[in-house]
């Protein structure tokens, strides 16, 4: 899988911005303050209390939505964020 | 005002720069590049190297050898360097000014102010060098003297955020330095370039001093390069820390496990409370500083107005019209006319939207603003409407900092303690005031039933701190205090020393030990 429980919170912003909206939905918050917050994604879920098969259902979605954003350029950021939130309302 | 590139050339940024120093010298790095955007109009403005664990490691070398001279040199002597710095530093007040307001969005007056910020603590600095004071105690024994004194304490890692991109890095090295110490500085990644400005401004002054290389450290680094290898190293005796509680609860608990000292400055949930007894039109005028300043993004921004239901109508009206004139005057920082710059992304933008829809659906009810703007001029996306929120203290939203411009308005009932609960009862302790006229309502927000904030004032705002004030807050704030007053002490060791200038062996407690 291209996004693992191991990458930063940071890196994840980076590379996949929709994952803030996305991660949000599910209670975590990646931006604080206005700045990334520190550790992994793993860290942040387990912060959560989400369980080993929780955090893999996570890491799923993020995958399946990082395929569906890989075509689109940075112009179409803010749709991919419409279409993120409604991903993590399910 | 300068053009982008007038302001860039000035401090010395080019199109791609080097994200690594030890004061004087700057590296070449083999890491990826951390690229700054303004959220003035989401151009590219520079791009920055960033280190590596490799760089890390040499830094965090040189700031040790650095340490062992620095640590001898007299306190005036290093206030010295301070001084030179605050000169360079006015001299460099416009164009480092205009960079924070193009880096960072805050307003070009704000930006010049941060600057200033900037001047008066190394100025308070070198008036500190020779008051850095221990005591003398009275001994139990005869011909025993009891002394304290406070000796430099070592490496100082200052990680600072997006919205005081320099201030705080200057509240911190200029105490620190003063103090003896050396500092690492990792400066938020969405503003490297005035912390590279800054480097650049103080090279000369250190060059001309002979500075020891590694006492001015900078590293533009990832959390994955200066993160919880940061926190956790023996070699960093103090980590000051300004960001989230989330990141000030993670820095507390690995560096309190290697036993490390740390200053937190974290988030704030700050209100101010309207008394019936409040000059009405100071209570609006200095809240709405409070609250759209810095487009809401400062730690000590107004998140809530407690007002007391006599006067809730009358301040709430005149409220809402201070905003009405604000909203004409949002837009490019740049412009002097300007009040209300943008956020600074749009993952701020998309929580200040998430806000105002969360406290419809707890049941407040959004009084004004709330709105992205669009159109020609916000092409960026990032600029916003402040809102007004009627709402409970309660809520979970208002519970929450978020960074961004949207102001809660709780009523409160009965005597002034009943606001002051609601003042603290909120995770937060940073920042409070209280507007009145009446002494008895002053004072009991002043006392032990107060106030549980750092900051507690009377007839002034939440935000505008001084530098000659200690400044942080409790509870989920963190604890920590920068700047003036004492902060300096945090910067220091302290050392008790017994000297025994007699020819006897008295023991302490008159405990008699003969062999």
């Amino acid at each position: 899988m291209e996004i693992n429980k191991d990458i930063t919170i940071e890196e994840l912003i980076e590379k996949y911005p929709f994952s803030v909206q996305y991660l949000s939905k599910k209670g975590i918050r990646c931006i604080v303050c206005g700045e990334p917050v520190w550790g992994t994604l793993e860290e942040a879920c387990e912060e959560k209390d989400f369980t080993p098969e929780q955090i893999e259902e996570v890491l799923v979605e993020l995958n399946e939505l990082s395929k569906q954003n890989k075509n689109k350029t940075n112009d179409d950021k803010t749709r991919n964020i419409i279409e993120t939130r409604n991903l993590g309302d399910q | 005002m300068m053009t982008k590139q007038e302001i860039l050339s000035k401090l010395g940024i080019s199109e791609i720069n080097k994200g690594v120093t030890t004061g004087s010298e700057w590296f070449d790095t083999e890491g990826s590049t951390t690229a700054s955007y303004s959220p003035i109009d989401g151009e590219l403005i520079a791009e920055v190297k960033n280190g590596t664990l490799d760089d890390y490691e040499m830094i965090v070398k040189k700031a040790q050898e650095a340490f062992k001279v620095w640590r001898m040199t007299p306190a005036p002597v290093r206030a010295e360097v301070v001084r030179q710095i605050g000169l360079a530093l006015r001299e460099y007040k416009e164009p480092l000014g205009a960079l924070v307001t193009l880096e960072m969005g805050k307003i070009y007056q704000e930006g010049l102010g941060e600057v200033q910020e900037m001047i008066d603590i190394c100025d308070f600095a070198v008036g500190q060098a020779r008051t850095m004071n221990g005591m003398n105690l009275q001994s139990e024994r005869a011909k025993h003297r009891l002394t304290e004194q406070y000796q430099p304490l070592g490496i100082v890692g200052i990680v600072t955020s997006f919205n005081f991109p320099v201030a705080v890095w200057a509240w911190n090295s200029a105490l620190a330095i003063t103090a003896g110490d050396v500092v690492i500085w990792k400066p938020s990644s969405k503003t490297p370039l005035t912390a590279l400005a800054t480097m650049n401004i103080i090279r000369d002054v250190l060059k001309k001093h002979d500075v020891p290389e590694g006492v001015f450290n900078m590293i533009v680094a990832k959390s994955s390069v200066m993160g919880d290898n940061f926190l956790k190293d023996k070699r960093i005796n103090l980590v000051s820390l300004t960001g989230s509680t989330a990141v000030g609860k993670r820095a507390g608990q690995l560096v309190g496990k290697r036993l490390g000292k740390t200053i937190l400055e974290l988030g704030g949930n700050n209100a101010v409370i309207v008394t019936p007894n409040a000059d009405m039109q100071l209570a609006v005028s200095s809240t709405v500083f409070g609250t759209v300043g810095t487009a809401g993004q400062r730690c000590t921004s107004t998140r809530r107005i407690i007002i007391h239901e006599d006067v809730y109508n009358e301040f709430v009206e005149k409220f809402v019209h201070a905003y009405e004139s604000v909203k004409t005057k949002i837009g490019n920082p740049l412009d002097e006319k300007t009040l209300v710059g943008p956020l600074i992304d749009h993952f701020s933008v998309d929580l200040f939207k998430n806000a105002v829809e969360q406290v419809e659906e707890e049941g407040g009810k959004v009084l004004f603003g709330g709105q992205v703007l669009d159109g020609p001029g916000f092409e960026s996306g990032n600029y916003v409407v402040p809102a007004i929120a009627e709402a409970e203290n309660h809520y979970k939203i208002v519970q929450e900092e978020t960074f961004a411009p949207i102001v809660y308005l709780i009523k409160y009932k009965g005597g002034v303690e009943n606001a002051i609960e609601i003042n603290n009862d909120v995770p937060q302790g940073l920042s409070s005031a209280i507007f009145t006229r009446d002494l008895l309502e002053a004072e009991t927000f002043l006392s032990g039933m107060g106030s549980d904030c750092g900051i507690a004032n009377v007839n002034a705002g939440t935000s505008g701190a001084e530098i000659g004030g200690a400044f942080g807050g409790e509870k989920d704030t963190g604890g920590g205090r920068e700047s003036g007053s004492d902060a300096w002490k945090a910067y220091m060791r302290r050392q008790t020393s017994t000297i025994n200038y007699s020819h006897d062996l008295p023991l302490a407690q008159g405990i008699e030990f003969k062999f």
